[in-house]
């Protein structure tokens, strides 16, 4: 028998028993309604993600720290080195990279530029007339996409800054647009001093940075020009110990470098611990891959339990077309054939159900979509993500299931005596 | 030709065996029509299964076209059925829901017949049984002598060699009866194939070429009511 044949008669058999049929998919579906949805968050939710990543990191730059000692056990005590290391107390250290690091590492081929990682620890920030807050400083970065609501970035200069909308607002004024061009302070202790000695330095607000969706943290502190923040720091720094020496190193990989070999590569050139911005940002992609397989479960779970309902179907239906399958075979069916018919309808069941369950997920993400974007305030971020691809898959996926429950059955049929089934009236 | 050699079939195991066939034997010519006679229990069903292969009794041989069909595998006696051989029933066995087009093709369908081939076949048999009017009608709505013309319709389609009928007009009326005995007939005398009819309907049995008397699993007697004493050689014999 050819397979479109029996493929066809399948197909009818199912449609003569619509209801059960529809039943018996329904169950399926439920199963393919959940795996579907499960796909699509943590598609929509690794694109949310790397929209994240992309937009608070640059995916050419690599972080780089010394390795710390595998040995860290502060109960004994520990041998002395000539490394600048800072200590946090109870005897954790951490070792912190020297100006030699960093020029070693910006000769490796692939590196474009490096900066090294420091915080700058300033007093506060004012204006006039205004209180005093504390603030984080940070050294602008253009490759961090800002969203302004009011100025920009371009020709950032050394005595320019850009706040976030908080700070305007904190500050005093009325609306970002009155923020533009004018002065507030930042007041920073000098340090290696011992009385202790601040200074006032002045800067214009260049920009006012929106409160982003997609942002982290870096619209939360306060950005100043590359060697403005140089300059704070060295004015806060010079004369200290750890003076010269940093936490880490941001290295920018030059275009078209393929950024986990350079990793490599500088892991090679000595005992630093490279981490791309990937890296840094996989707890995020961890966390939706746990959550996609916690959803995957349940949807496996509704699947398993279809499986006795195809099971028993199939079953009913062969009792029920003892006849028909005596006929079919006393007409000279083969029993391959016989049992290929039923797996074919359990097939078709799968099919159904594939099709009904990820069809009301789709339309569920059609209305959810909007919502979702609504309540968390992601703008035009959609959650939920439909590959066209990883539906097509659940669907034949869910068929290959059904085929396998309808094995059973498909051989108590193919197994008939054709003999015994005509005679049952 | 079918040749029947020393077919024994027995059911149960040990103490409680039923012999149903006991040393049958015969021989049948091409284009024949058989009636089996018998009483209900006699074997007659029994042996209509062992010569169409749906039964395999252990002792004995069917010859078809020169071949043992008792000898050959699962497979081939398949393929031997849905080329060479059909059936039909008392109680018709037409699949209710499905359309009479549909009751048709399905042993061009198991005999493997091309897409292409088929909707002529179907037509013209339905044709000759005159359905071809019901030809969308599902088969549940057709009435019981409508039925078995369908039933005819679906044994000839694929034109096999051999037509077995198990109590054809068993289920029907004396008047619709007729009607399908004359199509069986017809189709025995016109393209020159067997028909094996299995009945107790002596008058049915009246109008076969050769009866064979089934009684207790033996043959009890074959005659040749319609034979022509000179015949040039007898179409059957009982071999002892």
């Amino acid at each position: 028998m050819k397979i479109q044949d029996t493929i066809r008669r399948a197909g009818r058999s199912l449609r003569q028993a619509k209801a059960r049929t529809l039943l018996t998919s329904l169950a399926i579906g439920v199963g393919a309604f959940t795996i579907t949805l499960a796909f699509a968050a943590g598609a929509g939710g690794r694109a949310y993600a790397e929209d994240i990543v992309s937009s608070n990191t640059n995916v050419r730059e690599i972080y780089v720290q010394p390795k710390q000692d595998a040995q860290n056990d502060p109960s004994k005590p520990k041998e002395y080195s000539e490394d600048p290391t800072i200590s946090f107390g109870g005897g954790f250290t951490a070792k912190l990279m020297k100006q030699s690091d960093i020029d070693k590492i910006a000769k490796i081929d692939g590196v474009e530029s490096t900066t090294p990682q420091y915080t700058v620890t300033i007093k506060y920030v004012t204006r006039s007339g205004q209180k005093k807050y504390t603030a984080n400083v940070e050294s602008f970065n253009a490759s961090v996409k800002q969203e302004y609501a009011a100025g920009n970035s371009n020709n950032l200069t050394k005595d320019q800054v850009i706040i976030p909308d908080s700070f305007r607002e904190a500050l005093g004024f009325a609306s970002a647009n009155d923020a533009i061009g004018q002065t507030i302070q930042i007041v920073a202790d000098k340090g290696g001093m011992a009385m202790p000695e601040s200074q006032s330095f002045d800067y214009k607000i260049a920009g006012v940075v929106k409160p982003s969706a997609l942002a982290v943290s870096a619209s939360s502190g306060i950005l100043l020009h590359k060697d403005a923040a140089l300059e704070l720091y060295n004015y806060t720094q010079q004369g200290t110990p750890l003076f010269g020496n940093y936490y880490g190193v941001l290295v920018t990989a030059k275009e078209n470098v393929d950024v986990k070999d350079l990793k490599e590569r500088i892991n090679s050139q000595g005992s630093y611990d490279a981490q791309t911005a990937e890296d840094l940002m996989s707890f995020i992609f961890q966390f939706i891959n746990v959550l996609q397989g916690i959803l995957l479960g349940f949807g496996a779970l509704a699947v398993l339990t279809s499986i006795f309902g195809i099971i028993n179907t199939q079953y009913i239906s062969v009792l029920e077309r003892t006849q028909q399958i005596g006929l079919m075979k006393a007409l000279g069916m083969r029993r391959r054939d016989v049992g290929r018919l039923f797996r074919y309808e359990a097939a078709w069941v799968g099919f159904l159900g594939g099709v009904i369950g990820s069809g009301l997920a789709i339309g569920a993400g059609f209305i959810g979509n909007p919502l979702i974007s609504d309540a968390l305030n992601l703008g035009k971020t959609h959650l939920l993500i439909f590959d066209p691809l990883t539906v097509t898959a659940v669907i034949l996926g869910l068929m290959l299931v059904s085929v396998g429950a309808g094995m059973l059955p498909a051989r108590k049929a193919a197994k008939l005596d054709p003999i015994e089934a005509l005679r049952t009236e | 030709m079918i040749e029947v050699r020393g077919v024994t079939k027995t059911y149960g195991k040990k103490q409680n065996t039923f012999t149903a066939l006991d040393n049958v034997s015969f021989t049948i010519p091409d284009g024949a029509s058989v009636a089996i006679l018998g009483k209900s229990g006699s074997g007659k069903s029994t042996l209509m299964h062992a010569m169409s292969g749906l039964d395999r009794p252990e002792v004995g041989e069917v010859i078809i076209d020169g071949k043992n069909i008792l000898k050959m595998k699962q497979k081939e006696v398949d393929a031997f059925r849905s080329t060479k051989m059909s059936f039909i029933f008392q109680s018709f066995f037409v699949q209710a829901n499905e359309s009479c087009f549909d009751n048709v093709s399905l042993p061009l369908e198991i005999a493997d017949v091309p897409f292409g081939k088929r909707r002529e076949m179907i037509e013209k048999t339905l044709a000759a049984v005159e359905l071809l009017d019901k030809k969308k009608s599902r088969a549940r709505d057709l009435s019981g002598g409508q039925k078995q013309r369908l039933a005819v319709a679906r044994a000839i389609v694929n034109n096999p060699r051999v037509l077995f009928a198990d109590e054809p007009t068993g289920n029907l009326d004396s008047a619709t009866g007729e009607v399908v005995e004359d199509l069986l007939f017809g189709y025995n005398k016109s393209t020159g194939s067997t028909l094996v009819i299995v009945t107790h309907d002596p008058e049915l049995a009246d109008k076969c070429d050769i009866r064979i008397h089934i009684k207790d699993g033996k043959i009890e007697s074959i005659t040749e009511p319609h034979k022509k004493t000179d015949a040039p050689r007898p179409a059957v014999r009982k071999i002892q």
